[in-house]
């Protein structure tokens, strides 16, 4: 376009500058905090420009004093559940919903959407409750249907079935697994793709399974890969389920483990170096994560049709 | 309702009349939707229904019983003006961090969008906050506003008790907003920028011909055309603003000082699970679900006013 764009051009660096340095600005603060040791933190009195030397000291404490590294480790267990979960779920259901004809798809549908509306964090109370006794919905049906009042009889003791998911990984993951965003993404795939693709599959003898997992699953690489680092990174920066879900330090993941590490902190001037080495810790994987595969997420999502 | 199916034209393609089904085995169909049933009713819909039943009980913590109360948990937590001020704060924090986070966004998208030379760069670093906890870059802001040994503690030594979110309520808040947005900016620049690169060339070069300039045509052309993909940031940003909070609050400030950042998210928090009034937190819980479920509808009706022919 022969236009003189240098104006405008030249405020959009701006503005780019400026916003990259906001972004930008507290993971280099942390960096350079992380780069102190105590004793040099506390005599520049706080926030400064210099670069330490103690970067590797600070993170190797945090490797050796601190249970971060195993609380990493469950971070990744537990985001690989979610991210699992939710794409293996949310697939099988799309193909149905999709490519079979029945007049339960359109209430199966508005039901896994509505997931979307109310986030975890507003259930957590119940979702407890439900997660400390999984078996809870049994005992209710069994009241109701008279069954535990005929195991009494029968037994003698009025029996309640118990079954904690706390501190477990899948008990952590499965309530965050529940919002079911990618069964809309899925849809809107499925249905770009040719009509005819099943009756053809059909032609040459391919069975309903065949189709998903011979054909289906391959066409849809892009926004399965997209959705799988997408939740997994949900899965990664959950705070408030795992904060209740997991009480014991073993079973925590890395963003609990670091605010328990900020919180638990003596009076004294806090150990902000190595709060700061903390903080890149238990982000860094899903961090470089999003900077290579940012590309393929966003592809994926569908978010862009360029 | 009647309305529905016709205004969400960006999704009804497949739901009202074109039948795309196929297959019609009954058994595989359960087999294939049954996972994904069974994992929501148990950890979505009975917790759901269960914050409805307790509310209307006084339940005792530790498996102590419970007692039909009917309306009084509501009444007690309606008639608490703690759980007001928690509301209106909530309120405040929504209408400030999702307006900011959305406006900076937008200007940022925008600007990303000339394709000049540290676009691509600046837009792989803008979504680098998308993968950092709430709860972790607390940790990070907590540090930096602090008053003695953060980027204010400068200004505090000039001026002594200008900054210190501490005591002043107003700070703290502050402080919560500025971290909400730094984590809120990524996902609502990756939509609105996906959506001003979906805006054919065509009609810029068009507008162009016709003589108006890029400014001109950031107003005319690209905002207008703009509108579906910014009412999905809003929609997305105001249900995420009330509960993202948490980690940010719970790092940073713990709700205070003296209740200035107890946002309703995290009373709930405190009330059901260090001060253990279930039926209060249920209550509360419920109560914020209708709240959240009547903002969605209400942004939903205002769907009308979105253009989405291109």
């Amino acid at each position: 376009m022969v236009e003189d764009t240098r104006g405008i051009d030249r405020t959009a660096f701006a503005i780019l500058i400026i916003g990259v340095a906001f972004i930008l600005a507290p993971i280099v603060i942390a960096f350079l905090t992380a780069s102190l040791s105590y004793e040099e933190f506390v005599s520049a009195g706080g926030i400064g420009l210099n670069v330490g030397s103690s970067f590797l000291d600070n993170m190797r404490r945090i490797v050796t004093e601190t249970q971060l590294p195993g609380q990493l480790w469950n971070s990744i267990v537990i985001s690989l559940l979610v991210a699992g979960i939710k794409c293996a779920f949310a697939f099988t259901a799309t193909f149905a919903l999709v490519f079979y004809e029945s007049r339960w798809n359109w209430i199966i549908f508005s039901l896994t959407i509505a997931t979307v509306m109310l986030p975890l964090e507003l259930l957590v109370i119940t979702t407890y409750q439900i997660v400390a006794n999984v078996a809870m919905p049994l005992n209710w049906l069994m009241q109701i249907t008279g069954l535990a009042w005929l195991a009494e009889e029968v037994v003698g003791a009025r029996h309640e079935f118990r079954l904690s998911l706390l501190d477990t990984y899948i008990g952590v993951a499965l309530p965050i697994a529940t919002s079911s965003t990618s069964v809309f993404i899925y849809r809107q795939f499925f249905l770009s793709l040719p009509k005819d693709l099943p009756r053809a599959a059909a032609m040459d003898g391919a069975s309903p399974f065949r189709f998903m997992i011979d054909i289906l699953l391959p066409l849809s690489w892009t926004p399965l890969v997209a959705t799988f680092m997408f939740w997994f990174i949900g899965g990664w920066t959950q705070y408030l389920w795992p904060l209740v879900a997991a009480a014991t330090p073993d079973a925590q993941p890395a963003v609990v483990g670091l605010a328990k590490l900020a919180n638990t902190e003596p009076d004294r001037i806090p150990d902000v170096p190595l709060l700061m080495a903390g903080a890149l810790f238990v982000s860094f994987i899903p961090v470089v994560l999003i900077g290579v595969m940012q590309r393929q997420i966003v592809r994926g999502l569908n978010l862009s049709e360029k | 309702m009647k309305h529905g199916r016709g205004g969400r034209t960006s999704s009804g393609s497949g739901t009202a009349g074109v039948k795309q089904g196929f297959y019609t085995g009954r058994w595989s169909y359960w087999t294939l939707v049954l996972p994904i049933l069974a994992l929501i009713a148990m950890f979505f819909y009975i917790p759901v229904a269960l914050a409805f039943f307790w509310s209307l009980f006084l339940e005792r913590p530790f498996g102590g019983g419970s007692e039909f109360v009917g309306f009084q948990n509501y009444d007690r937590v309606l008639s608490d003006p703690e759980f007001w001020n928690a509301m209106w704060r909530t309120l405040i924090f929504m209408a400030i961090a999702p307006t900011l986070a959305i406006g900076l966004s937008l200007i940022l998208a925008l600007a990303a969008d000339r394709g000049i030379r540290i676009s691509q760069a600046a837009r792989n670093i803008i979504i680098w906050p998308k993968a950092v906890a709430g709860a972790s870059i607390g940790v990070v802001f907590v540090f930096i506003f602090n008053p003695f040994l953060g980027i204010f503690a400068p200004l505090n030594e000039m001026y002594p008790g200008i900054w210190n979110p501490r005591i002043d309520g107003g700070d703290a808040f502050a402080t919560l907003v500025v971290a909400q947005v730094w984590n809120g900016i990524p996902f609502n620049f990756i939509i609105l920028l996906s959506g001003l690169q979906a805006i054919p060339d065509g009609l810029a070069k068009a507008a162009a011909m016709d003589g108006s300039g890029p400014w001109r045509r950031i107003v005319d052309l690209q905002l207008p055309l703009l509108t579906p993909q910014l009412f999905l940031t809003f929609v997305l940003e105001f249900v995420g603003t009330v509960v993202e909070a948490f980690g940010l609050i719970d790092t940073m400030t713990q709700g205070g000082p003296g209740g200035a950042t107890n946002l309703l998210i995290y009373k709930i928090y405190v009330d059901g699970f260090k001060a253990y009034d279930l039926s209060g937190a249920a209550t509360q819980t419920a109560l914020l679900m209708m709240f959240v479920i009547a903002m969605v509808i209400l942004q939903f009706r205002l769907e009308r006013f979105v253009k989405y022919e291109r």
